[in-house]
């Protein structure tokens, strides 16, 4: 770990996908890392935890969540954070992750990451459920921007202010998606540099690439094509800012081979390579892989 | 209640196309108003439910043919705003929604096709949990048999049908083209059960293996379910029947313990 690099680094990992799952069961494909998406493995037992078990015994992991619900008015989902501790006391990944969002409401769920408004009451409600959460799991949780689509009214700051200052209020880190930044930055007209800027290097812990859709005028986060190039860029600009960062591709549809993915992922190792030094890239505070039960 | 409360209800009315002026909350942009702004989620709500529905109904899908599914979409979502917290379950209702509402019910079939469906989504990721053995059975003291019960692996489910939905089922699963609907006489009986290999696995159920698996699963004691036995077979042969499958089931899986308290 080099001087300027306190945080963990894990390399360059992949969104584990079922469509994958035997590809990477029966060959074992180089990859420093998975990401899963916590969600599909609560459930009470079957195939979906069994190859979850398989696939963990020869990979590090991180957690990533959809569905905490972090930035809802409704109390926070006891039986969801008791599902979720059970699954990372099952899975022990380097660490869990949800979004800067809310997904439900007056007992309704939209099954999506909606946005809030930056300002200092939402961060205080934020902040205090945070800490809930973090308290009820015994360790710090990150927290991934969003792409967005609407701008409140009763926003009075930017969104990097609003989510450094409950990284600081917290103690959470901060999972930064360069996708969604980018998409961002394109629906809200800022410059997605000033977000990356703006940013305190000590929270950020993860990094997320993906691909996105145009819908008129506006970009959809739609995680169904490769990294398009201008993301690259503004990746290569978040490396010279943050330097070493676990960094991951997420893909969600339009899932093309393993073999394809993992040639993606490998544009990111070329561009870390270019930015930073080999002794910044020197993979530390890997996980212990878990013995087969 | 807080203004964010008051935000987020709006915006959740505004999805499910209740009555909400969320929008006096959203900045237009130069390309789109608020409403068009809130639409992109809109949209999104209900392509999520949907693709959530579809994936687990696939075969109905193919009963009913994309037209007409998307009807069944389109008031399965209006009728239930999704209350789950994972989309896993946001579907599970399907069976008992085909059964009561107009013009789904007119055809019974359709909620058979979405129960058998369902039995399989159940039984993929049904807790594990360790079978009994045929060993343990043996050990057990003559006594035991007295108030033996029987707990069952939570994959096991018995599917009871009035229409040749299971035959239905098994053509489209096959590409095949379905039998014409048909109501039996009586219904039948399958059984679904998860292997150790967490492989689904089905077979018709004969009446009087139905009448002491339906007891059995209901906790009752094994003299009870011989009882049961009594109406198919004479009294010398319900102990030699009763016991053959009972070996059956704990061979095959079934039962994950004997609770002789």
């Amino acid at each position: 770990m080099s001087k300027d690099n306190t945080r963990p680094f894990l390399g360059f990992g992949l969104g584990l996908r079922t469509e994958h799952y035997q590809y990477v069961i029966e060959y074992k494909p180089q990859v420093d890392w998975f990401e899963i998406l916590s969600e599909n493995y609560m459930v009470p037992g079957g195939k979906p935890l069994a190859n979850l078990d398989k696939i963990r015994t020869n990979y590090p992991m991180v957690m990533h969540g959809v569905s905490m619900s972090i930035g809802s008015t409704d109390p926070l989902n006891t039986r969801y954070l008791k599902d979720l501790k059970t699954l990372i006391e099952r899975v022990e990944p380097f660490w869990y992750s949800d979004h800067l969002c809310w997904t439900h409401a007056h007992n309704i769920n939209s099954h999506d990451l909606l946005p809030l408004p930056y300002n200092e009451t939402t961060i205080q409600h934020l902040v205090s459920r945070i800490n809930q959460v973090q308290e009820f799991i015994g360790r710090p949780m990150l927290i991934e921007n969003l792409s967005s689509y609407v701008t409140y009214n009763d926003s009075e700051m930017s969104e990097w202010q609003f989510l450094n200052e409950i990284a600081r209020r917290s103690g959470c880190f901060i999972l930064l998606d360069i996708n969604n930044i980018f998409v961002s930055a394109h629906n809200h007209q800022f410059n997605p540099k000033d977000y990356i800027h703006g940013i305190d290097k000590k929270h950020v812990m993860q990094f997320h690439l993906a691909g996105h859709s145009q819908q008129d005028e506006m970009l959809i986060d739609t995680h169904d094509h490769s990294v398009c190039d201008p993301v690259w860029d503004l990746y290569r600009y978040a490396l010279s800012r943050f330097g070493a960062v676990s960094t991951m591709i997420e893909r969600d549809d339009n899932i093309p081979s393993f073999i394809e993915l993992r040639e993606e992922l490998s544009i990111a190792e070329k561009i870390a390579s270019d930015v930073l030094s080999p002794e910044q890239l020197i993979i530390s505070g890997k996980p212990v892989l878990k013995s087969a039960a | 209640m807080s203004d964010l409360q008051k935000l987020q209800h709006g915006f959740i009315d505004y999805l499910v196309g209740s009555e909400t002026d969320i929008a006096r909350h959203i900045q237009p942009n130069s390309a789109l108003s608020a409403k068009e702004r809130l639409n992109i989620y809109a949209y999104a709500y209900k392509a999520r439910l949907k693709e959530a529905i579809t994936t687990d109904y696939e075969i109905l899908h193919s009963y009913l043919g994309d037209e007409q599914f998307e009807q069944l979409l389109q008031h399965y979502i209006s009728k239930h705003p999704s209350q789950e917290t994972n989309l896993r379950y946001y579907s599970t209702k399907m069976a008992s929604f085909l059964r009561t509402e107009v013009p789904f019910n007119n055809l019974p079939i359709l909620s058979e096709i979405a129960q058998i469906e369902a039995a399989f989504t159940n039984s993929f990721d049904a807790k594990d949990v360790e079978p009994t053995t045929l060993k343990q059975l043996s050990s057990l003291p003559p006594a035991a048999w007295e108030n033996l019960k029987f707990i069952f692996h939570p994959a096991v489910q018995i599917l009871t049908l009035e229409f040749n939905s299971f035959e239905t089922w098994k053509a489209l699963t096959d590409e095949k083209q379905p039998p014409t609907s048909k109501q039996f006489n009586s219904p039948n009986a399958w059984l679904l059960w998860r292997d150790i290999e967490l492989i689904t696995h089905y077979r018709p159920l004969p009446a009087s293996e139905h009448a002491a698996l339906k007891l059995a699963l209901q906790e009752e004691s094994f003299p009870t379910i011989c009882e049961s036995l009594l109406e198919y077979f004479s009294e010398d042969e319900v102990p030699i029947k009763a016991i053959s499958y009972l070996q059956v089931w704990v061979h095959e899986g079934f039962i994950t313990t004997l609770n002789i308290s």
